[in-house]
Parts: C-alpha cells; structure tokens; sequence
C-alpha cells in the first residue's frame, strides 16, 4: 500500500524511517514548512506534494504528523477521501472532536489509528504482560513518570501554545493515563496539580495527577516539559498483592559511551530512548500497517486514545478547579 | 487526657542542674515496642558521656528477650526506671501511648525525644504539649531523615537558590507492611492508622524543613489495597499537597514493597526546579548481597551513614547545652497533622486546607 505522511517534524521523521521497515511505499510528505519537507523527501528518497489534496490523491494511507489542532480537519478530509488513516496522538483536543473523528472514519469504512507509541515500547508492555498473568496479584499503587525538557520550537512553538497542544497534561502526560487505563481499567477520579498555577510565567510545566480507578487501584502519574534541554526520564512502579514490577530509564542502558567530548545538542522534542533491536515507533508503524493491511484490530483502538484524552482534560478541569474531577 | 490525669499534673522538681554536673547524661528508653529502640540502644551505648540506664517495657517477654539480647538493664515498670534519675529518655512505644509515658517522663523532669508520629491523634498530641510545657521538659521529635547527609544536601541546594524557583517535588517513602517485625503497626487502636499514618510525616517534615513553608491544602487517596481482610489498617496512599509557598508535593507511603524486597524500602524525593532537578535516594549506597537461605534474596545491605546517630547526637547536645532541639514539638505535631488531614480528605474525597 502507498504511503503519505502530512508534517515534517520530529513525528514525521521518526514515522518516515517506520514505515521504511514496512511493505509499504512511503510515496511522499506533504508539510508547512517546504525547506524541511524537501529535507525528509531526500533523505527517505520519496517526494514533496504540494498540498494536502494531492497527498490524499495519490496514497492509500494518510499518517498525520502535524500539531494536534490540525487532527480532525485532516482526519475528516482523509475520510471523506476513503483514506486509511495513521493519527499522532493526542487524537483531538476535545472529546466532541475525537468522537467526529472516530465516527466519521468508521461511517466511511476506513481504519483509524491512533499512535499511542507508550503501548509498544517493550518494558510497558512486558509489564503490562505479567500483570495480566497475574504475576504481582491485584494491582494497588501504580507509579508512572514522564519528564521531559520544553519542546525547542524556534519558529512557532505550538506546544507551548494550550490552544493547539492541548498543553502538557494532554500532550504528554496521556501516554501514562493511557497505560495506567489500560493496566488498572476505568478511572472513576482524578486530582491534578500543576507548577503552572503558581508560575505560569515560567517556561516550564510540571505536573502530578492521582486516579483512582473503578477496581480500587490508584495511580500517581507525573508528568513535565522541565528537565534542561536533552534529559528525559521515565519510570515505571507497578505494586500489587502478590509482587512489584520495577523500570527506570536511569538504569544502564546495554550500550554507554563515555566520549571526551560531549556535543550538548538536543533534538527539538525528547523522545525516550531505548537501544533495543527495534526502534518502538517503528513496532508501532509495523503493527498499525499489519492491521490495516489484514484487517485485524489494533492493539490500541482509537476509542482507546479517545478515552485517555478524557482522563487527561479531566486533570485539566482539576488544575482549573483545584477539586477531583469524576468520571 | 481525662480530668484525674490533669489533676495529676505538678510542676517538675528536678534536681537537673545537679545532674548535669555528673560526668555523664542518664538516658533510657521507655519501651521498645518501636522496632528503632533496638539501633538507638546500640548507638547510645557507642557515645561518649552518655550512660544508657537501661530500658521499660511491661511486656515481660519482650522485655526479658531485649535484656538478654542486647545486654542492658529491664525495668518491668516505667517509673522504676524513672526513678534512676534521668536526665533524658527516649519514647519508643506505640503511637498511642505516646502521651502516657510522655506525661510520666515529664513528671519525672526528664527531656523527651519521642517516636514519630508524635500520637495517635490530634488531642493526644495537644495534650503532650500542655504536659511538657508545664514540666519544662523539652521534647524533640524522632525525624531522622533531617540528619541524613543525602537530605541535608537537597535542603541547601533549595535554600541556596541553586535550582531556581521550584516547580514540584515528587516524594516516595514506601516499604514493606512491618506487621512481621511489630505487630501493633497495622493495628488502628495502637497505631492510630497504617502506612499514612506510618510513613507521611517522615516527608511532610523533609518539605516543612526545606522550603520553611507549612503544609496548606492536603488531597489524598487511601485504601487498604494490598493486605485487605489481613489487617484492619490503610495499606496504601497517595498524597498530593501544596505548601504555603504554592509549591506542590506528593508523597507516596504505601506500604507496596513486598517482604521479600532486598530491603525493607526506600525513602527517595525529587526537587524539579527553574534550573534544574535533584534526585534523592536516601538508601541507596548498598552491596547487593546474595546469600543462601537468606530471607530477602538478594538483599541490600546499606553501606550509608546512619542519620539516627546524629539524631541522637542532637538530642544528648540539647540537653547538655540546655536549648531547644532543632526538630522540637511543632515539628511533630505539624507532620502529624498532615497525616490526619489527609485521612480527613480521603474520606471526603476534597482537598482539605490546614488552617495556620
């Protein structure tokens, strides 16, 4: 099947060498900014299309790597289109938007996925495996972190920008509402706090939320864009009745360089790395393919992403409120 | 406190000046119902110019067991070892009955450190401090982790400035159940609680210190999720607070390490600031011992200074120098109001505010 992915940032790139590893044929990225667009088309040996009406012309599969308020607008477009369609996440910045979207995919018979990446990194779900087994018994206290540095934008930093990203509670800090939903089941309460309530001039935003979920297990879920540029950790602690699973990213990873220099640049936006066989986005890519290809479902259904947005705008109202929110 | 125990209540008489002029302090320890009496006597007894008189406790076998296991002096009555003449003891009992030797030892003329929490209960805490105010006695809390050089070092780099405005602290003291090692942890009556009442004053006392800041609005979730029908105690919390100077904090006091954990768990913070972060793992020198037939395989043997040695140290200095302890009743008595509110507001389901 053919290929167009629709952004050149950091998502377009990393989804470009994905779906390298894919059957598929990347045919060519369409995005805002031509000099970068033409950057990606070399490097991946596809090409620039010059506007998103051509992409949908010309593919089978539609990838959206474009800032998270421009989702349902091409979504939709993409639908109408009788395009399959590859969405980063978050889906949508509101729920209203997210079920439009879903709905409209499965009215015109086309596959929606949903790129909640966190699902396909190995030690999530291996974790979420032995979980399943019954390996640490009934799930009680779940510790889940996510902090990263402030997306370096330098031309037009839309994750800084509420309106567009939704902000960091749902850009970032869905992955761990996801996870945590997907380990522990529906959430029924959610407390939050943010730095930007007593800083909001400062840069940064750090972030924890409490859940409670409907089977009695909680959650503690932290979340940041605070970290100096280039440092992003992530952690797992899952205890239950019968065990405890255990993952920090500042355990050594298989291969350390120790270099006598040390460049000290960052890539625009942090993403966790893992030194493993295979890079996670492209597990992801694979698998989202396999299934649109064979018409299996996803191991993340879109409704799945819909409803993590859900936890995450609650912990919004929460910060906005300084009461839990009920689900 | 009841009526007849107010009554009861005189002004101390001690001959504290006297005593003082021997060569050395006379402490004890009154019970040893608290797992920690068992490292404070080794200390005590390493410490020079401090004569550990011996130890109360009215359990006969616990009692005979430690005297024999330790080699030091059981007093089966509290008031008998009270009446060695004492310049300081050291309260070790269960939560609850923390007011009772309190008022025994203050009657006494004796200076107090005392266990954390400082009681069960808010009235029972209020009342020690009438007690002791009355006697002149001073009264430290047991807050180790003030003492620890790991958190000494987070504490100056908040203070100095060096990691700019603070965003957040992200806090965990987490552990076994200690039902194997005291039972009364996991019982309500004697305890007051379980793992929130156990473990969130250690932390909430860390922020106290650190910012300078009291503890304003306290959210919490608690549940006894990992021994449910075993114990009648919460076994799990999560605590998400905001100091008086905005500054937001959670602290995790689960219970949640299981018992065969290399160690019995951890007491870890991290600072995110303006400038940067800092990690703390309080525990975290150790060798990884893996030793056949033994209970916890592998395990984590600490390398790490003992902070209770420093604790302690203050303690004996506050006495002699005859000052305030530099963690002294408000200490306590603020750390445990965090650990009641947050009870207050897992019941309620709402942030709850401290009145200051």
């Amino acid at each position: 099947m053919r290929v167009g992915i629709v952004g050149s940032g950091t998502m377009g790139e990393v989804h470009a060498a994905a779906w390298r590893a894919t059957e598929a044929e990347l045919v060519g990225v369409f995005a805002a900014n031509t000099n970068q667009s033409k950057g990606l088309a070399e490097k991946f040996g596809c090409q620039v299309l010059g506007s998103y009406a051509e992409l949908l012309k010309s593919v089978d599969i539609v990838d959206i790597c474009v800032p998270t308020y421009l989702h349902k607008e091409m979504v939709l477009e993409a639908a109408r289109s009788q395009k399959q369609v590859v969405c980063e996440k978050p889906i949508a910045l509101s729920i209203a938007d997210g079920r439009e979207m879903i709905d409209a995919c499965n009215k015109a018979g086309v596959r929606l996925f949903v790129a909640m990446v966190v699902r396909f990194f190995p030690q999530y779900r291996l974790a979420r495996e032995l979980v399943a087994k019954g390996q640490i018994g009934n799930l009680g206290v779940l510790r889940l972190k996510r902090v990263a540095y402030v997306p370096q934008k330098p031309l037009d930093n839309w994750y800084a920008d509420e309106s567009r990203s939704g902000g960091m509670l749902v850009d970032l800090m869905i992955h761990d509402f996801d996870y945590a939903r997907w380990l522990a089941g529906p959430v029924e309460r959610v407390y939050a706090r943010s730095s930007r309530t007593l800083y909001p001039e400062l840069p940064g935003d750090y972030a924890q939320a409490i859940l409670r979920f409907k089977s009695g297990a909680m959650a503690l879920v932290e979340g940041g864009w605070v970290y100096p540029p280039g440092v992003f950790r992530t952690a797992i602690d899952l205890s239950g009745t019968d065990g405890l699973i255990e993952w920090n990213s500042d355990e050594p990873a298989p291969v350390r360089t120790l270099m006598a220099s040390k460049d000290g640049s960052a890539s625009s936006v942090g993403l966790p790395t893992s030194g493993l066989s295979e890079d996670p986005y492209t597990t992801e890519i694979r698998h989202a393919y396999d299934c649109i290809v064979t018409g299996k479902p996803f191991d993340v259904a879109a409704e799945d992403g819909l409803e993590a947005l859900r936890i995450s705008l609650a912990a919004r109202e929460s910060l906005s409120t300084g009461k839990p929110v009920n689900l | 406190m009841s009526d007849a125990a107010a009554n009861s209540l005189r002004p101390a008489t001690p001959n504290r000046q006297s005593r003082l002029s021997r060569a050395g302090l006379r402490l004890g320890i009154l019970s040893f119902a608290h797992l920690h009496a068992e490292g404070y006597q080794a200390l005590l007894r390493q410490m020079p110019g401090v004569e550990l008189v011996g130890f109360s406790d009215e359990d006969k076998e616990q009692g005979e067991r430690f005297a024999r296991q330790c080699g030091i002096r059981w007093f089966s009555k509290h008031q008998d070892l009270l009446k060695e003449g004492l310049d300081g003891v050291i309260v070790c009992s269960e939560n609850a009955r923390h007011l009772e030797l309190v008022q025994m030892a203050a009657e006494a003329g004796c200076h107090i450190l005392c266990e954390k929490p400082v009681e069960a209960t808010l009235d029972a805490a209020l009342a020690m401090r009438k007690i002791t105010e009355l006697h002149a006695v001073r009264f430290m809390t047991a807050f180790p982790m003030r003492f620890a050089p790991s958190a000494r070092a987070v504490q100056g780099m908040i203070r100095s400035g060096q990691l700019g405005r603070i965003y957040g602290v992200n806090g965990v003291n987490h552990s076994e159940i200690p039902k194997a090692h005291r039972a009364w942890f996991a019982d309500k009556k004697l305890a007051g609680g379980g793992a929130v009442m156990d473990h969130t004053v250690h932390l909430a006392d860390l922020l106290r210190w650190y910012f300078q800041a009291e503890v304003e609005e306290v959210y919490a979730e608690v549940d006894n999720l990992f021994y449910p029908g075993e114990v009648d105690v919460d076994t799990a919390g999560l605590i998400l607070l905001k100091m008086t100077n905005g500054v937001q904090a959670s602290i995790d006091c689960s219970w949640s390490r299981p018992t065969w954990y290399p160690r019995w768990g951890h007491l870890k913070m991290e600072v995110v600031g303006e400038k940067g972060a800092v990690v703390m793992d309080s525990f975290s020198q150790h060798v990884t011992l893996y030793s056949r037939g033994a209970a916890r395989n592998p395990s984590w043997v600490g390398f790490g200074p003992d902070a209770n040695r420093a604790m302690l140290e203050e303690f004996v200095a506050s006495i002699r120098e005859q000052r305030e302890p530099s963690v002294n009743f408000k200490d306590g008595l603020e750390a445990l109001r965090v650990a009641l509110t947050a009870y207050e507001s897992a019941t309620t389901h709402t942030p709850v505010k401290l009145e200051h």
